[in-house]
C-alpha cells in the first residue's frame, strides 16, 4: 500500500452526484462526488455482494450500490439496507475508504496518508484520456517530476499528470495555461490524441 | 406508427427513446429477433428485404434505416430535436446521424457476439468501437470547449439519440466505458432528460428520486 | 467413484434450434458437439459418446456417468401451458453466480426498476427456507413481494407470492403467482450451462398460463428482465462464488442464497466457487 497521491480525475469531470470508477496501485476504486461537493475515494466494492459500487448512485451524502440499494455515508458505514428498512446496519458492515483531497482542479487518491500534500499544479483542467502505452516524454520535449510532466502542445504551455494503470496503460490529466482561446485549446486536445497516437505506435 | 421492435437492440431503443422523448406514440410489433430469427423469415423479408430491425411503418411510408426513422419520427412529432436551426447545426446532426451507424456495426456486433453469440470478427469489431469511443469524447471535449454540452449545440438532438445507446452499452461487447469522462457526463445529462425511458444494460439513475423517507413502509 | 461436478446433467442447447444447426460449445471447459441423430440429440465429446436427453425444450447431457435421473418439473406436462424458449445469453461470470441472483428478490426495486420491483416497496419479509434432504433440493417459500408489473399480462401492482426451487446445482425453477389461474404457479426456470468457471450461457425457459400475450412478447419480457441482471452478474467481484462466510455479508433477505451455497459445499459442487475466503 503507497503512501503517495496519484492524480485520479479533473474535478470537472466529477459533478455532485457523481461516481466513476478509477484505479489506484492497481486496486480498483469508486470515486464520486456528494450533494454537498464532497468527493471520496472508496475500495469499488459493495460488501454486501460484490458488485462494483462504481455503478451505483450518491443520494444526498451518501453512496448507494445498484444491485440492492445498500447506502454507505462519509465514513464508508452502511447507513440502510433497503431490504430490511427497520434494521439498524451493523457497524461492521463498511467500505474501505482511501484519502481523496482536490486541489487545483484536480483529484487525488491515496491508499495510506500520505505526509505531505499534491504538488501544486498550475493551469486550467483541460481532458483526461487513456494510453494503452508509455509515452516516450523525451521525444516531446516535456519535462518530468514524478507524476507531472511539462511541456508545449500547439504553443500552449500544457500539465499532464500521469495516473498508471494496470497491464501498461496510464491515463493522462492535462492542464494548460488559462488564458488560451476555445480554438486553440481544441488544438491542444488534438495534440494530445497525436501523442497518443505516437505512444501507441499508431501513425495514421 | 408501427414499430418493429425488438426490446434488446440498441437501434430499436433510439426510436422508442426519441418517442417517448417528444410524447409520440408508437405501436409495437415485437419481432422474435433472437431465439427465433425472426427478422430473417419471409414473411418479414416482404416487409424489409434487408431482414434488419428497426422497421417504421406510417400509413403507406416504411422506412428500414434507423437514421430516417429517428428523422421521421422527430420532424413529425418534435421537430426541435431534428437541429436543422444552422447549417453547421444540420452538419453536425447529419454527421452523427451516419456515425451511428459506425457504432452499430463495430460496438453494436461486439454486443450481439458477446451476448447472444451472433457471428462476428470480435477483435476488429472491439478494436473499431475503442476508435469510435474515442472520436465521440474527442469530439464532446471540443463541444464543451465551444461552450456546448450535446453533439450538435446546446440541446439534445437527433446527434445524440442516434450515439447514445451503444456508448452506454459498449460493456456488452467487452468494450470497458471507463476511460471515457466526458461521454460519461453526456450521457448522464441525456439519461437525466425529462421521459427519459431506459433499456436493459441501460439502469435508471436512482439519484433523481429522493430516498423514501421513514423506516417503515 | 462419483464426481459431484461431472456427474451432473446441464443445459447445452435449446432443441429447436438443433434443426437449424448444430451445436459447438464448451461444458466444464471441454469442448462438445451436440446434434440431433433420427430426431434425438447426440453429445460428443472428443469421439466419445456422451448420455444425452431432450427435456424442458433443452438438451441435457453430461461429462459423467450421472447418478440421478434429470429433475422432474411435473408443470412441464401440465395441459394448457405454453413452453416457451427464451434463447441463450452468454454472461461473463461464475454460472453461481448467475443462479444465485436468480434466486434473488432484493434487487428487484433498483435492477428491475417499475418492473418486478420499485422504490419505496423494498422491505423483504421473513420466508421459509430448507435444504429438503429427502429430494436433495433446496426450497424457499412464501416469499412475498411488491410488483409494480408482476408479468407481460399483469397490469397494475400487486403483491406477488414465489416458491424458489434448486433441484441441480446450475438450475434454478421459480414458482410465481399466475394473474389469470390463482390456483396455479408460473414456471419460470434458470438453466445454467457452465462452459468454464467465469463464464457461462444461460437458457431461460418458462411453462405459463396465459393465452392473451404474443410468444414473442413473452420472450422479450423475461430477456429485459436478464438482460437488466447481466450487467450486474459482469461486475461482481470476485467473480466466482464464495462458499465460506466472511467475504460477502448476508443478510435475512438472503436466506435462499446462504441455504444455496451451504448445499453446494455440502455436495462438494466447487466448479465456479471459492472455497476459502481470499
Amino acid at each position: 500500500m503507497s503512501a503517495a497521491w496519484t492524480p485520479v480525475a479533473l474535478s470537472r469531470d466529477l459533478p455532485r452526484l457523481g461516481v466513476m470508477p478509477v484505479c489506484v496501485d492497481g486496486m480498483d476504486v469508486a470515486l464520486w462526488r456528494s450533494a454537498s461537493g464532497r468527493v471520496a475515494a472508496w475500495a469499488d466494492r459493495c460488501p454486501h455482494r460484490g458488485m462494483r459500487l462504481s455503478h451505483g448512485f450518491v443520494r444526498g451524502e451518501a453512496l448507494s450500490c445498484i444491485y440492492h440499494g445498500w447506502s454507505y455515508g462519509a465514513e464508508g458505514h452502511c447507513l440502510r439496507i433497503p431490504a430490511h428498512p427497520d434494521l439498524a446496519p451493523p457497524d461492521a458492515i463498511r467500505v474501505p475508504v482511501f484519502h481523496a483531497t482536490e486541489a487545483d482542479g484536480v483529484v487525488w487518491v491515496a491508499p495510506q496518508a500520505p505526509d505531505a500534500m499534491p504538488p501544486t499544479i498550475e493551469g486550467s483542467a483541460l481532458r483526461s484520456l487513456t494510453v494503452e502505452a508509455a509515452v516516450d516524454w523525451d521525444a516531446v520535449a516535456f519535462s518530468v517530476s514524478g507524476p507531472v510532466a511539462r511541456g508545449t502542445l500547439s504553443g500552449v504551455a500544457v500539465t499532464i499528470l500521469v495516473q498508471p494503470l494496470p497491464n501498461g496503460r496510464y491515463a493522462l490529466h492535462a492542464l494548460t495555461e488559462a488564458t488560451a482561446s476555445p480554438s486553440v485549446l481544441t488544438e491542444v486536445s488534438r495534440g494530445l490524441e497525436a501523442l497518443r497516437r505516437q505512444a501507441e505506435g499508431v501513425f495514421a | 406508427m408501427i414499430l418493429y421492435d425488438y426490446v434488446l437492440s440498441p437501434d430499436c431503443y433510439k426510436v422508442r427513446l426519441l418517442a417517448s422523448l417528444v410524447g409520440a406514440r408508437l405501436d409495437l410489433r415485437a419481432v422474435d429477433f433472437h431465439p427465433g430469427g425472426e427478422h430473417r423469415s419471409a414473411p418479414f423479408l416482404r416487409i424489409n428485404p434487408a431482414g434488419t430491425i428497426p422497421i417504421l411503418q406510417d400509413g403507406d411510408l416504411l422506412l428500414t434505416e434507423s437514421a430516417a426513422i429517428l428523422t421521421y419520427v422527430a420532424a413529425s412529432h418534435g421537430p426541435d430535436w431534428l437541429g436543422d436551426d444552422t447549417p453547421v447545426m444540420r452538419g453536425r446532426v447529419a454527421q452523427w446521424l451516419a456515425f451511428g451507424h459506425r457504432l452499430s456495426a463495430s460496438i453494436g456486433k461486439a454486443r450481439t457476439h458477446d451476448m447472444l453469440q451472433k457471428p462476428a470478427d470480435i477483435d476488429a469489431c472491439r478494436k473499431a468501437g475503442v476508435a469510435a469511443l474515442r472520436e465521440l469524447e474527442a469530439a464532446l471535449v471540443e463541444a464543451r470547449l465551444r461552450g456546448e454540452a450535446f453533439l450538435a449545440g446546446n440541446r439534445p438532438t437527433l446527434a445524440d439519440i442516434a450515439c447514445f445507446p451503444h456508448a452506454m452499452l459498449a460493456p456488452d461487447g467487452g468494450i470497458s466505458t471507463d476511460p471515457y469522462p466526458t461521454i460519461r457526463l453526456w450521457t448522464r445529462s441525456l439519461r437525466a432528460l425529462p421521459r427519459f425511458i431506459e433499456m436493459p444494460g441501460i439502469h435508471r439513475l436512482h439519484e433523481l428520486k429522493p430516498e423514501p423517507t421513514g423506516s417503515s413502509q | 467413484m462419483t464426481d459431484p461436478i461431472r456427474d451432473e446433467w446441464y443445459p447445452v442447447a435449446m432443441v429447436s434450434q438443433l434443426h437449424r444447426e448444430d451445436r459447438d460449445t464448451l461444458l466444464l471447459g471441454e469442448a462438445i458437439h451436440v446434434t440431433l441423430r433420427d430426431g434425438q440429440p447426440m453429445v460428443t465429446a472428443s469421439s466419445r459418446v456422451l448420455p444425452s436427453q431432450a427435456r424442458y425444450g433443452h438438451v441435457w447431457t453430461s461429462l459423467g456417468a450421472p447418478a440421478r435421473p434429470l429433475f422432474d418439473i411435473p408443470e412441464a406436462d401440465q395441459p394448457g401451458r405454453r413452453l416457451v424458449d427464451v434463447g441463450l445469453v452468454r454472461v461473463k461470470c461464475s454460472p453461481l453466480r448467475a443462479v444465485e441472483n436468480f434466486l434473488d428478490i432484493a434487487h428487484f426495486p433498483f435492477v428491475h426498476t417499475d418492473i418486478l420491483g420499485a422504490e419505496p416497496h423494498t422491505e423483504v419479509g421473513r420466508y421459509d427456507v430448507a435444504i429438503r434432504d429427502e429430494v436433495d433440493e433446496v426450497w424457499a417459500t412464501k416469499v412475498q413481494f411488491y410488483q409494480p408489473q408482476a408479468a407481460k399480462s399483469a397490469a397494475g401492482g400487486i403483491t406477488t407470492e414465489y416458491m424458489y426451487r434448486v433441484p441441480a446445482p446450475t438450475v434454478s425453477v421459480l414458482y410465481k403467482t399466475c394473474p389469470p389461474r390463482p390456483d396455479e404457479w408460473d414456471v419460470i426456470t434458470l438453466f445454467v450451462q457452465p462452459l468454464t468457471e467465469t463464464l457461462c450461457e444461460v437458457w431461460p425457459w418458462m411453462a405459463l398460463f396465459d393465452d392473451t400475450t404474443s410468444l414473442t412478447d413473452l420472450i422479450h419480457f423475461q430477456q429485459t428482465i436478464f438482460l437488466q441482471d447481466r450487467s450486474i452478474l459482469e461486475n461482481q467481484q470476485p467473480s466466482l462464488l464464495p462458499l465460506d462466510p466472511g467475504l460477502e455479508i448476508p443478510t435475512r433477505a438472503d436466506l435462499t442464497s446462504v441455504a444455496y451455497r451451504r448445499w453446494l459445499k455440502r455436495r462438494g459442487y466447487s466448479y465456479g466457487a471459492q472455497l476459502v475466503a481470499a
